[in-house]
């Protein structure tokens, strides 16, 4: 981002806004993966990512840094505001990880691996929404299990092993599949 | 087709999943975040959301500013107020007065009740003075005096009854320190001298408070003139029916009644001669009260005086405060409560989201 925060245009940026400068530019692609993953909607995750931020521009006074880290923070905000979202939902999500982008080979991509990938992306939309969460965490976003502990509101150890579980889950998937 | 034996396969495969933003996305809200999300904001909304940037830490000192400013002008007003309706002076030595039983029943009856028949004439000469009604009057004087004063008062006090033509009924004096020192006493006054009589002994010493009461007993006086003049007729009959008896058992019965009749008058008349005695006579109460302080006349504002009302102001501020939280920590508690509850509310709820598949 090239542009200085703007609300103290007319003066020097304040601390506050410096390091807001930071976590934004540090989380933001982070925060639109994880909320992706989680609601499988595009349009919605662009959407809460904004509100995420907005929010979280707003608390920026408000946040505590001896009550955790800033990401922890950040995805705090952007979780409350997926799941007002999740919760407002009456009709189903479009898929995160659009057919048109599976369709597209990635780079020196074989075709058996991008079949490889779809099934896998098929068994990640079958997770529940609370196993996909925790893969939105830690794969899509790169919190590390303390963080998404945090986030979620369990211990790091238990973030650890449901993690775990879930990958299980997805490799049971996947095998049962071919 | 590859099978994930290795869990870092299956990890590796997930990162390459990752949804990534649209760069329009990235350079929409890359603007929005460098216009401080104000754009279409209203002016309201922008101070709103400037109040609620600030640290709660920086909030804390103008809100206690704040309160100490309220508390401050609520005890202004309040000491005001309470000195306005205090009494003059030393108000927390004087005892509150109270009219005297009956007097509003008396003064409500005073338009109802006409002196009728022939006893009207004998309502007493003060009565007369006030148009015929019969008013019973009594008052209560505090007087404020320093202890070496007290004798003095005192004998000024008699000398003020003497003056007055009025009686002692009681009087109590004592010596000592502030506080303690004092006098009181229970006056008898002529009526007629009532107002002369009670204007010298406020003028003794500094009054601490005053209180005069009337009270219209023209309706008793009156009904029992009446009854007492059908008694005398009575027993003027009884004598003219003795003086005409034949027979002795006849003289007999007319004698024991006319004793009777007698005895009933004699009665009738001591109850009127009480009434007509409660208006020609005033009962005054007088009270020497030296109090805690010393007097006020003539002396400088001391050290004393300052923590006295020092103490006072704190007092009211105290009292001022705990009636604020005595209103407002329910709706705080309250207001707390509902909070609590919706964010409960909304977790679960939250939670709730997550265990639904979409």
């Amino acid at each position: 981002m090239e542009q200085a925060l703007a609300a103290p245009a007319m003066e020097a940026p304040s601390d506050g806004d410096l390091a807001f400068e930071a976590l934004y530019r540090s989380s933001r692609d982070d925060v639109y993966a994880y909320v992706a993953g989680l609601l499988r909607d595009r349009a919605a995750a662009e959407e809460v990512t904004a509100v995420t931020f907005e929010r979280a521009y707003r608390k920026r006074a408000r946040f505590d840094p001896r009550r955790g880290n800033g990401r922890a923070w950040v995805f705090g905000i952007a979780r409350n505001a997926a799941l007002d979202e999740l919760r407002r939902r009456k009709r189903h999500a479009e898929l995160a990880v659009d057919p048109a982008d599976l369709d597209e080979p990635h780079a020196h991509e074989d075709a058996e691996r991008r079949e490889t990938r779809l099934l896998l992306a098929g068994a990640l939309a079958e997770l529940a929404p609370r196993e996909r969460e925790l893969v939105a965490l830690k794969f899509f976003a790169g919190l590390s299990n303390a963080e998404v502990g945090a986030v979620v509101g369990i211990s790091e150890s238990n973030a650890g092993t449901r993690l775990h579980r879930v990958i299980e889950k997805l490799r049971e998937a996947c095998d049962g599949a071919l | 087709m590859e099978r994930f034996s290795d869990t870092n396969a299956i990890e590796t495969m997930l990162r390459e999943l990752r949804p990534a933003p649209r760069p329009e996305f990235i350079a929409e809200l890359d603007g929005r975040t460098a216009a401080g999300f104000t754009h279409g904001d209203s002016r309201v909304r922008r101070v709103l959301n400037r109040l609620r940037a600030i640290p709660p830490r920086r909030i804390l000192a103008p809100a206690a500013v704040g309160a100490v400013a309220v508390v401050a002008i609520a005890t202004a007003v309040v000491s005001t107020t309470g000195e306005e309706s205090a009494p003059a002076t030393r108000a927390n030595i004087s005892e509150a007065i109270q009219p005297p039983p009956g007097l509003e029943e008396g003064l409500n009856s005073f338009g109802r009740t006409l002196p009728r028949g022939t006893e009207a004439n004998e309502v007493s000469a003060a009565s007369a003075a006030l148009g015929h009604r019969a008013i019973e009057r009594s008052a209560r004087i505090a007087l404020l005096a320093d202890p070496e004063d007290v004798a003095d008062d005192s004998a000024q006090v008699f000398a003020a009854v003497h003056d007055a033509n009025g009686i002692v009924l009681r009087s109590n004096t004592t010596q000592g320190p502030a506080g303690r020192a004092g006098a009181t006493f229970g006056l008898l006054i002529p009526s007629a001298r009532l107002g002369d009589a009670l204007a010298a002994i406020s003028a003794i010493d500094e009054v601490g408070s005053r209180h005069d009461a009337t009270a219209d007993i023209t309706a008793p006086t009156v009904a029992i003139g009446e009854r007492l003049a059908d008694s005398r007729a009575k027993v003027d009959s009884l004598l003219a029916q003795l003086a005409s008896a034949e027979t002795e058992s006849e003289r007999e019965a007319i004698e024991s009644e006319l004793r009777s009749e007698r005895r009933r008058a004699a009665a009738l008349e001591a109850q009127l001669s009480h009434l007509h005695r409660r208006t020609d006579y005033s009962h005054v109460s007088v009270r020497i009260e030296t109090g805690d302080a010393p007097a006020s006349s003539g002396g400088a504002w001391d050290f004393d005086d300052a923590l006295g009302s020092a103490g006072h102001v704190l007092g009211v501020a105290a009292g001022v405060t705990l009636v604020g939280l005595a209103v407002l920590a329910p709706l705080a508690i309250l207001a707390l409560l509902a909070w609590l509850a919706h964010r409960t509310w909304l977790r679960i709820r939250r939670e709730h989201a997550l265990s639904r598949r979409v």
